[in-house]
């Protein structure tokens, strides 16, 4: 419960005035009670962050496993990012490493046409990959985004054991939401592992059919 | 007093999944759910929650198709709705209220806002 202090102090009355521990000067009692709040306050804030964000990797991971078992994978990845993060414009690419080339996966929300120009390779995307770090729109210089990438929000590389299996690619947010903020970041490392892991268990599971 | 219900609805399995997260960790609320505005309409006459939660598209009946039934019965039509969706623009959420919802949530629900909104409606 918030606002009852660690318990342990006596009561001091309003006006007193303590000695600090460093003896430098003297500080008036309240205003060193206040300031232990603060200190309180913001550490309590601190775990509640911590708190919100695992809810969010959690409900997260229980529905990527959930997709094992239904195969579908790219509808839960769609699926965490609309209602985690806010987007319903997603498009998702398999990299394949030996030719050094994209297809397209699965989309939702964007045009297929508009999808085409990816294919390429270049770009924001295509440094993406090159460097197999995800690229955030908000983060580039001014200049380095390709007139077909204005709408592209993130470029998330989904890897698993260092290999590059694709590439999650989030166009506009939704009106509501504005940027990215620090929650987002974290969801999408989670994605950029996990993400990886259930699209590579699917493939794998597409072979095993098919076979 | 006794515990509170709300009935959420959405087909999104991971909307599902974090707001039962927000509720079982956060509030005394009970919570049930359905996938799609037909069955909200079921579950909201046989169980009569104090509160209804629900996302707009959704397969079979839509969230603003299942308000209006809601409003209609004389059953249900006490029960608040608090559409919750990822449509954040006027003219949706101008068709939210026409279709008789108390209030208008949008996606990615922050959760303090979404329980300090409850608590006005249910209480504590």
């Amino acid at each position: 419960m918030m606002g009852t202090g660690n318990g342990s102090r006596p009561p001091t009355k309003a006006g007193c005035r303590t000695e600090p521990a460093d003896g430098n000067a003297l500080i008036p009692t309240g205003i060193e009670e206040l300031r232990v709040r603060v200190q309180q306050l913001s550490l309590r804030e601190q775990i509640e962050r911590n708190h919100f964000l695992l809810m969010r990797l959690n409900a997260a991971n229980a529905r990527l496993i959930q997709s094992l078992e239904q195969g579908d994978v790219f509808e839960a990845i769609a699926e965490i990012i609309a209602n985690l993060l806010g987007s319903e414009e997603i498009a998702v690419f398999d990299y394949h490493p030996a030719e050094k080339t994209f297809s397209l996966a699965w989309s939702s929300g964007v045009e297929a046409d508009a999808l085409q120009p990816f294919l390429c390779g270049a770009g924001m995307f295509g440094r993406a990959v090159e460097q197999g770090i995800s690229q955030f729109q908000e983060r580039q210089q001014d200049g380095a985004l390709l007139p077909y990438e204005k709408n592209l929000t993130a470029c998330v590389i989904l890897k698993s054991s260092r290999e590059i299996v694709g590439v999650i690619a989030i166009f506009d947010l939704l009106p509501q939401k504005n940027n990215l903020e620090w929650a987002d970041y974290e969801l999408l490392k989670f994605l950029e592992t996990y993400g990886a892991v259930a699209m590579k268990f699917q493939r794998l599971q597409g072979r095993q059919v098919s076979t | 007093m006794p515990t509170k219900k709300i009935l959420l609805v959405d087909d999104s399995c991971t909307a599902r999944l974090v707001n039962r997260m927000i509720f079982s960790q956060k509030s005394n609320y009970v919570l049930i759910s359905a996938v799609d505005g037909k069955e909200a309409v079921e579950r909201a006459k046989r169980e009569k929650p104090d509160l209804i939660l629900m996302d707009i598209v959704m397969p079979r009946m839509t969230g603003l198709e299942a308000c209006r039934v809601l409003k209609k019965d004389k059953e249900t039509e006490k029960i608040p709705v608090i559409l919750l969706t990822t449509r954040g623009e006027e003219q949706y959420v101008q068709e939210g209220y026409a279709s008789g919802c108390s209030d208008y949530l949008t996606k990615p629900v922050n959760d303090t806002e979404l329980l300090d909104l409850l608590k006005a409606y249910l209480g504590e």
